[in-house]
């Protein structure tokens, strides 16, 4: 194609996700001439996910919970842990979540839920051009003022564009290309990966509700650590859909690597514990998937502009790792902030790093920065204090169940021993340390 | 149909859909530095097991490409970094109904 026929728009957003979505919808909104690029079929094809916050979907899409395809409102939610032959699990929820809008917290499922966004991105003017891989962006310029001006696609055509928003997810080639052609700046760690393998099993709704006491119009997320994750700094999920649960295992590849262990045979061993394995029977296995999660968290932030480009969501690597598992909402955010900024660059006709300062300056004072930073210290406390989520939970499930454990002898007894035992291997002064770092996940 | 605790690796990847493009391989390892590689933990980290012993050649690896599920594990775990992934073409790979 020579140049004079090139395409020429205002943005071109690279991926289908939630981030790449929500910039697109921003951007079309905004008036801006935009094209998003998705490599799979349809937007959502490459995309696993479950677990689902959903405050800035609801104010980009005023009562969106009414017509996106949720599966469950998470009414409840545990915590447990699983030990050899033993667990223990805290259980809460509220009334209120159980009342629209549902504590802005859903169980979807993601092939479906980014397709109905995408949906939802077209009909406020983006394009959306499906199955075409972008390899490259197209600069300008040389090394000093080197520009970001459109994308190359497979097959060897071009796409020009003002601004370029990266929104790649987490296995990100292009932005990888992007980083070291524009010299972008790192962040103080290498970004750091964990990865997830999910099944999802279909059984009844009927069965779904009796086995975790859920009324028809609720849903309830458990996570677990424990006994098949040792070895490992990871742990389990389950998330009840309509007519399906959706289990899965989450490590950091590092420890994956170390371990020997392979994904699906972490799966298997937490499918198979006995806390576990009574919620899955009869079940039929619909889809099985894999995919990563950059969790380096915020000493992982590199920088995320350049003269005519943005980088969002996973690609960014502004996912939140802590208990809240949040990755789809701050995508969101930030392709938000992204298509802010890029309507103000096009207001002011300047898309130069500069230019798009509003990206990062939203990026900042919103909640993804703000909580990014609380939890700075998430990924060291995870791998630096590894008995958080094995020897100790394994000391207090010992305890209770020794507690508990009903002989002819005296209470007296059984419950001296019980401490005595809960006592005796506890390394008292470490245990003491761990606590107070562990009090920075919250 | 067996039972959901006892189901192989094959039966799982048999239920994830796929749009195989058997004459595109995405994934090409440079086997210069599988020889060299004693652990080879690729044949382990791949939640698809992707990367096979290679029958003929205890050294080296073989490579399903039309069972990746296109997470990039590979792209980190591999200590020599000797696997080059690229994204399949447009519409050609894993499809996930659910995701």
């Amino acid at each position: 194609m020579d140049s004079d026929d090139a395409v020429k728009v205002d943005a071109v957003v690279v991926g289908g996700g939630p981030g790449g979505l929500a910039a697109a919808l921003s951007m079309a909104r905004a008036g801006l001439e935009t094209v998003l690029i998705e490599r799979g079929e349809y937007a959502g094809s490459k995309n696993v996910g479950g677990l689902f916050y959903g405050t800035v979907l609801n104010s980009l899409i005023p009562n969106a919970f009414e017509q996106a395809p949720i599966e469950r409102p998470v009414s409840r939610r545990s915590i447990a842990y699983l030990g050899p032959g033993t667990h223990m699990t805290v259980d809460f929820g509220a009334e209120a979540w159980s009342q629209p809008p549902y504590n802005n917290t859903y169980i979807v499922n993601r092939s479906q839920f980014d397709r109905w966004l995408a949906k939802q991105a077209e009909e406020a003017g983006a394009t959306l051009l499906e199955g075409m891989v972008v390899d490259d962006l197209l600069y300008e310029g040389n090394n000093g003022t080197r520009k970001v001006a459109g994308v190359c696609l497979r097959g060897g055509e071009v796409f020009h564009a003002d601004v370029v928003v990266l929104a790649e997810g987490a296995n990100c080639l292009v932005t990888e290309k992007a980083r070291k052609a524009l010299s972008l700046r790192s962040g103080r760690h290498e970004q750091d990966y964990a990865v997830g393998v999910k099944e999802i099993i279909g059984l009844p709704r009927a069965t779904i509700e009796e086995r975790f006491h859920l009324e028809p119009h609720e849903g309830i997320a458990l996570d677990f650590v424990g006994v098949p994750f040792e070895g490992l700094v990871g742990g389990g999920f389950i998330y009840t859909a309509k007519e399906a649960i959706h289990i899965g295992a989450v490590a950091k590849i590092e420890t994956i690597v170390k371990s020997g262990r392979n994904p699906n045979d972490i799966l298997d061993a937490f499918k198979r514990h006995p806390g576990i394995r009574s919620y899955l029977q009869g079940g039929e296995l619909l889809e099985y998937s894999a995919h990563m999660l950059p969790e380096g968290g915020y000493h992982a932030l590199g920088e995320l502009t350049a003269d005519g480009l943005m980088i969002v969501g996973d690609a960014a690597g502004l996912l939140n790792m802590s208990l809240y598992k949040e990755g789809t909402n701050h995508a969101m955010e930030s392709g938000r902030c992204a298509g802010e900024a890029a309507a103000e660059a096009k207001a002011a006709g300047d898309f130069s790093k500069a230019g798009l300062a509003g990206y990062e300056r939203r990026l900042q004072e919103g909640v993804v920065l703000s909580d990014l930073k609380k939890y700075t210290e998430v990924p060291d406390i995870l791998s630096g204090a590894p008995g958080l989520f094995s020897l100790y939970p394994e000391k207090v499930t010992k305890l209770l169940v020794d507690f508990f454990t009903v002989t002819p002898e005296p209470k007296s007894v059984i419950q001296k021993r019980a401490i005595r035992t809960f006592l005796d291997d506890l390394p008292k002064w470490r245990f003491l340390k761990d606590v107070f770092r562990a009090r920075k996940m919250l | 149909m067996s039972d959901i605790l006892s189901l192989s690796l094959e039966d799982k990847l048999y239920r994830t859909k796929y749009e195989p493009d058997a004459a595109h391989p995405h994934i090409r390892v440079n086997s210069d530095y599988c020889v060299k590689c004693g652990d080879k933990p690729c044949l382990f980290f791949c939640p698809a097991q992707v990367y096979k012993p290679n029958p003929n050649d205890a050294n080296l690896v073989t490579v399903s490409h039309e069972n990746c599920l296109e997470c990039g594990t590979c792209r980190y775990g591999c200590p020599f970094q000797a696997i080059d992934w690229q994204n399949p073409d447009g519409g050609m790979g894993v499809k996930y109904r659910y995701g």
